[in-house]
């Protein structure tokens, strides 16, 4: 389906952290800051499991998530619904989010502290540009 | 239940995250300027824009679940999880709150960032009209990385 649009890639670089919803199987919900959601492909995604226990465990009860992500270079945020497909430790994806999580924990000061677990791949379900949620740059400029 | 400590974490600047869920578990999230622990402890109001609003309205007056997480540039981070009480529109004492806030979180923001990702990222947030939105804090975890992550502090 190719939902994700190249305008996006730049939200999903790192440089500001994204946040995740989950819902546990109880109804109750659960927001979670992460450093970086990956691009698998197209239509997937991958979320990096270090420590955030609720989330992963929310999510192998109830594989749906709403993921929030903000561009650096557009400042555009976007909503990303996705659902939980499999986890890996090992392949490229892993290899390739391991050498990130390394890098962005170096360069906020938390090496050692961040470390991949394994990494959690998610199909994209919708996008949404949230065009309401952001002031333009343009009015920021004003003084706004 | 909400100590001074966290009080003041909650007052920021943080970024604020709403976290709710519609009657299918579907959760969802919405952006929020500002937050403010009441004198009770126990009641919290968090702000986020009105053309934003409607979803998490929706979800808190089906089910009324909430999850509010605030984490900070240092990477400390807390999560507060209750039930909806209210909701209405924000007034001036809420606006101007909101406005000290943005100033602050910017002032946050470039610790971390250069000013031209910083002044962009916190003013940039639609903050008015705005809806505020209370409710009753029944648990707060720490969610700081690191040993202590997802320890419940009440």
């Amino acid at each position: 389906m190719a939902l994700l649009p190249e305008e996006i890639k730049p939200a999903m670089q790192g440089v500001i952290p994204s946040d995740v919803v989950t819902c546990a199987r109880d109804g109750t919900p659960n927001t979670t800051a992460i450093s970086q959601v990956y691009y698998v492909d197209a239509d997937h995604v991958a979320l990096s499991h270090q420590f955030f226990n609720k989330t992963v465990r929310n999510v192998r009860e109830n594989p749906r998530a709403a993921v929030w992500l903000i561009s650096p270079k557009t400042f555009d945020s976007w909503d990303l619904e996705v659902e939980f497909e499999r986890s890996e430790t090992s392949g490229p994806v892993f290899e390739t989010m391991d050498m990130q999580v390394e890098a962005i924990a170096s360069m906020v000061g938390m090496k050692g502290i961040f470390k991949l677990r394994a990494a959690d791949i998610y199909r994209v379900i919708s996008v949404t540009k949230n065009v309401d949620e952001r002031i333009s740059l343009g009015e920021i400029a004003d003084g706004r | 239940m909400i100590s001074d400590q966290l009080v003041e974490f909650l007052h920021g600047p943080s970024f604020l995250h709403l976290g709710t869920r519609d009657a299918d578990l579907r959760p969802a999230h919405t952006a929020a300027v500002g937050a403010v622990a009441h004198d009770d402890r126990r009641t919290v109001t968090v702000f986020v824009p009105a053309a934003r609003a409607g979803r998490a309205l929706e979800h808190l007056r089906q089910n009324g679940r909430v999850a509010l997480g605030a984490g900070q540039m240092s990477h400390e981070a807390y999560q507060f999880k209750g039930t909806f009480l209210s909701s209405r529109p924000t007034d001036e004492a809420d606006i101007a709150r909101q406005e000290a806030f943005r100033l602050r979180f910017l002032d946050s923001l470039r610790q971390g960032y250069p000013e031209e990702i910083a002044r962009p990222l916190s003013l940039g947030f639609a903050y008015r009209p705005g809806v505020a939105i209370t409710f009753r804090v029944e648990e707060i975890f720490r969610q700081t990385p690191g040993p202590g992550a997802g320890e419940k502090l009440a």
